[in-house]
């Protein structure tokens, strides 16, 4: 997909502006963080739940390769082809092989977001193949000309039923409904033909089971059982980070994913599958492919920003994110928005891309606490903008700014004349009044608030001033 | 080079990966594998056929418990009126045997087609911390019979619910030992949340789920 | 007990009252308190945008104003976690710094933390009659765990009616440097924060944190809504007004 976060500022100005847009942000707190808070007590322990994820996936992200090895071991052993991509280029160049290896002409597709970030769909549209999402969400973007996700699980977390009820109209040729559960029954009508006939399923990969080469696919709707029983072919798309060790440790994660991501205690559907039909067998593929992609993953592989690929796209950190919560996900301008996009983003799409999204961060660690993995994002997120300063990727004023203050800061009698005069000079712009409607030195502050004023002297001179006529008096 | 080697590759050299440390990663490896270890648990009680059941009728599944494999044909007659439904359906074969014509069903022994309504499966578990059906694809449990119809009743004997997902890895190892190619987990009927986060029953699995616990088999 | 003030630079500029607060509640709890005087800033600006030298040498000077006090006292989570939390990580490979940078790190609190759990002051000197609700800041909240602490000498006041909010613990949107970048989305954030204050009817907002008081207080007033805003020290120590209804 298209890397569009170097706009991030400006998209989020018109995400805050865009009404509609705000109400349908503000489903986050009841739909997705109340429903968590509720679901996870039904853990023995949920932090110690969380410690052991945290340690299956060091485990196995510390010896990455062995365990991919074995996966592939094991998964050939059952039947399928196992092949490897480094990018997203090579993703759809393998896929497009595969159609036309077995004479596909039309794909249906349930969840993957790495073949959003190959742009497998235009691939495949340009290569003659009909690409069929199924997960409601992305068949709504899919038929509204190929528009983003904005969120990992919830795609469409952005639109108003009014907004797909129109699209539903235009696209199907049918009277416009208004209620959510007829849109429903009208998208499960016109995707029920497609299921039956395409010749091949994609789909992505929750995890892969190294112990028994199996792939762990969650779902709610029962298209990504369609997608995968249904065609002859079978095509899993997934990062090489989401190996995990065996069936014990799948399980101990899918208590975790379904609570996380929707508050649910296990998703509706949660298939493990291994390998292609038994002789006899009437349902399941023939023919059985992994495509486990790098996209940047192997770079960060026992690095410094190793513990983000313990990431389980569960989606918690950003529906607890204030600014995510403020401008929604479009803004980040990839496919991976939120805290987690704000990580991954520079570090698949290029630092260069993608400056603005580690600092559009409060650091408040909301996002920190819930995750799953115990992934410290606000330290990862503050890394990369020490990798940004070192890499002289900062603005000049905010290098100067800081070199300032620090100078100063570092020379106690200068710092005390500096700041004499300073808060001096704003109680003089606040004119006796309590605040400062506009300031100049800082607009971006005041444009939306007032800045207080402050007292008119300095601590430093105040606690001096009250010390010397004691110390006069004890003469 | 391959991009299966440059891939690998690029992963070992970040991981510092040697012939000795490979040796040794890998024997860590087999014996993490063979441990199987368990992770923390949720909690529950020791009525697990009433947690099974609790939870399934929290997920919008019907359930009824009746006493043997005999009464289920007029179990589903019932269900199948009171629904107003059409009194057919396609079911596993190990069902085939049933008295389902004195129940006034038609009810056939084969893979389910697009125009099928109901589907009868059995199950080869069922998980009562979340409220669960295991279901194994396999010849004479073919995997569409629970997906396409729009209704999928399911035949759960009582003495195949188990706490939750580990017992049922732990009970499939024992009596099946290589993976089936799916492995199914089925909670309930199927639902999307995509428009507006309101939960809609019915997206592109069956709208009704209904279980018949079986108290002795 | 030698307790070394960290006044921090907001409360030195903004607003110095509160270092008065921080110092007559340490001594009502029996400290002998000291204020080195060439004290500046810890360097969270700094670290936090990225620029680990300048934070470093902040750091170093901080290490070598206060290591000779058996404990350092900030009236800021965020410096206190500054501090506490990260000195150590900007200690980096440097001989001997780390353990100094622990050692220091081992005996910097935030206020509240310090008086509930060190000092175990019984009974705080200050009055107040009102209605308040308290706003957790993250970096307290989140790196140090302060939560009950200025609930529990909150509580030592039988003037003060606590008011919880909704979203209580809900970042007010500040993130120090975020507010100067994306001065929108802060704005944004602080305007649904101090919706809650207002949803809470108090007459004051308490919390413990300047940078926090300063947006939260800024937007209030943006949008014409009374409600005061106190520091927590202030509030225990008498220094609020309002002793009497």
């Amino acid at each position: 997909m298209q890397v569009r976060s170097m706009h991030f500022k400006a998209r989020a100005g018109e995400k805050l502006a865009d009404a509609k847009l705000q109400v349908n942000l503000g489903r986050s707190k009841s739909k997705f963080v109340d429903k968590r808070a509720h679901a996870i007590l039904d853990l023995e322990d949920f932090e110690a739940t969380r410690e052991a994820a945290r340690q299956l996936r060091d485990l196995t992200l510390k010896d990455l390769d062995l365990w991919l090895e074995r996966f592939e071991q094991e998964a050939t052993r059952r039947g399928a082809t196992v092949l490897w991509a480094r990018d997203g280029a090579e993703v759809c160049q393998l896929v497009i092989d595969i159609g036309r290896r077995h004479g596909v002409s039309k794909v249906t597709k349930s969840k993957s977001m790495l073949s959003e970030e190959a742009g497998l769909n235009q691939a495949l549209e340009a290569a003659g193949i009909q690409p069929v999402e199924t997960d409601l969400g992305e068949y709504i973007l899919q038929i509204n000309d190929n528009e983003p996700p904005s969120h990992i699980i919830a795609p469409v977390f952005h639109k108003s039923k009014e907004d797909v009820s129109a699209l539903f109209a235009r696209t199907h040729h049918l009277p416009p409904k208004t209620d959510i559960q007829e849109l429903t029954r009208e998208a499960r009508e016109v995707l029920r033909p497609h299921f039956l006939s395409a010749e091949m399923g994609i789909s992505g990969g929750n995890f892969l089971v190294a112990e028994t080469g199996s792939v762990a696919l969650v779902t709610n709707e029962g298209n990504g059982r369609m997608v995968t029983t249904m065609p002859g072919v079978h095509v899993v798309i997934t990062g090489i980070e989401k190996v995990i060790p065996t069936l014990e440790d799948l399980a101990t994660l899918m208590r975790l994913l379904p609570r996380s991501a929707t508050g649910q205690s296990i998703s509706n559907y949660f298939s493990l599958l291994t390998g292609t039909a038994r002789s006899g067998e009437t349902d399941g593929p023939a023919h059985m492919y992994f495509i486990l992609v790098d996209g940047g993953r192997a770079a960060m592989v026992g690095g410094e920003f190793a513990e983000m690929l313990r990431c389980i796209r569960c989606g918690a950190c950003m529906n607890h994110c204030p600014v995510y919560q403020a401008v929604g996900g479009h803004a980040y301008g990839w496919v991976y928005p939120g805290p987690m996009g704000s990580v991954l983003t520079p570090l698949f799409a290029g630092m260069e891309n993608a400056i603005d999204l580690p600092h559009a961060a409060t650091l408040c660690n909301q996002c920190g606490v819930v995750c799953p993995v115990k992934i410290p994002l606000p330290d990862l997120l503050r890394r990369l903008r020490e990798k940004q300063v070192e890499r002289h990727l900062r603005p000049w004023s905010e290098r100067l700014a800081l070199n300032i203050w620090s100078w100063v800061a570092q020379r106690p009698a200068w710092y005390a004349l500096a700041t004499k005069f300073g808060v001096r000079y704003l109680n003089w712009l606040a004119g006796g009044q309590a605040s400062i409607p506009v300031l100049g030195l800082a607009p971006e502050w005041t444009r939306g608030r007032d800045f207080p004023a402050p007292e008119g002297k300095t601590f430093r001179e105040l606690y001096a001033a009250r010390r010397a006529p004691r110390r006069e008096a004890s003469r | 080079m391959s991009s299966r080697e440059d891939i690998l590759g690029r992963v070992r050299r970040q991981l510092g990966r040697t012939a000795e440390n490979a040796a040794s990663g890998r024997a860590a490896m087999e014996r993490h594998i063979a441990a199987r270890a368990p992770g923390p648990r949720g909690i529950l009680g020791n009525d697990l056929v009433g947690r099974f059941r609790e939870k399934s009728a929290a997920l919008s599944s019907s359930v009824e418990d009746i006493a043997d494999l005999a009464q289920v044909p007029a179990a589903i007659a019932r269900y199948l009126d009171s629904h107003g439904l059409p009194p057919q359906a396609v079911c596993w074969p190990r069902f085939a045997a049933l008295d389902w014509q004195a129940a006034g069903l038609r009810v056939e022994s084969r893979p389910a087609r697009g125009t099928d309504l109901v589907g009868i499966s059995g199950c080869f578990c069922a998980l009562a911390e979340t409220g669960t059906l295991m279901l194994c694809s396999g010849v004479d449990t073919p995997a569409a019979l629970s997906l396409l119809p729009e209704t999928h009743i399911a035949i759960v004997p009582a003495a195949r619910v188990v706490a939750g997902m580990e017992e049922a890895w732990t009970l499939l190892r024992r009596e099946s030992g290589e993976l089936p190619r799916a492995v199914n987990f089925i909670s309930g009927p199927s639902r999307t949340g995509d428009i507006e986060q309101t939960i809609v029953l019915g997206a592109h699995g069956p709208y009704r789920v209904h279980i018949l616990i079986v108290a002795s088999q | 007990m030698r307790v070394g003030l960290f006044v921090t630079c907001l409360v030195d500029l903004m607003r110095p009252r509160i270092g008065f607060s921080a110092l007559k509640l340490l001594e009502a709890a029996g400290c002998e308190v000291v204020v080195p005087a060439t004290q500046t800033c810890c360097g969270q600006p700094a670290y936090n945008s990225g620029d680990r030298p300048n934070a470093l040498a902040l750091a170093k000077k901080v290490l070598a104003e206060f290591e000779d006090c058996d404990y350092v006292v900030a009236p800021s989570g965020s410096c206190a976690a500054t501090i506490r939390s990260h000195y150590v990580d900007l200690a980096g490979e440097e001989a001997g710094l780390a353990e100094r940078m622990a050692k220091l790190a081992a005996k910097t609190f935030e206020l509240t933390d310090f008086l509930v759990n060190v000092a175990k002051l019984e009974q705080v000197p200050g009055k107040y009659a009102g209605s308040i609700t308290y706003h957790d800041s993250c970096a307290g909240l989140r790196q140090l765990g302060i939560k009950a602490q200025p609930r529990a000498l909150l509580a030592q006041m039988p003037g003060v009616q606590l008011r919880e909010m909704s979203g209580a613990e809900d970042c007010c949107g500040f993130g120090g440097s975020f507010a100067l970048k994306f001065g929108e989305i802060s704005a944004a954030i602080a305007e649904k924060k101090c919706r809650g204050i207002a949803a809470a009817e108090a007459d004051a907002v308490v919390l413990g944190d300047l940078g926090c008081m300063l947006n939260i207080e800024g937007k209030l007033r943006r949008m014409g809504v009374a409600t005061r805003v106190l520091h927590v020290a202030e509030v225990l120590a008498g220094d609020a007004g309002q002793e009497e209804r």
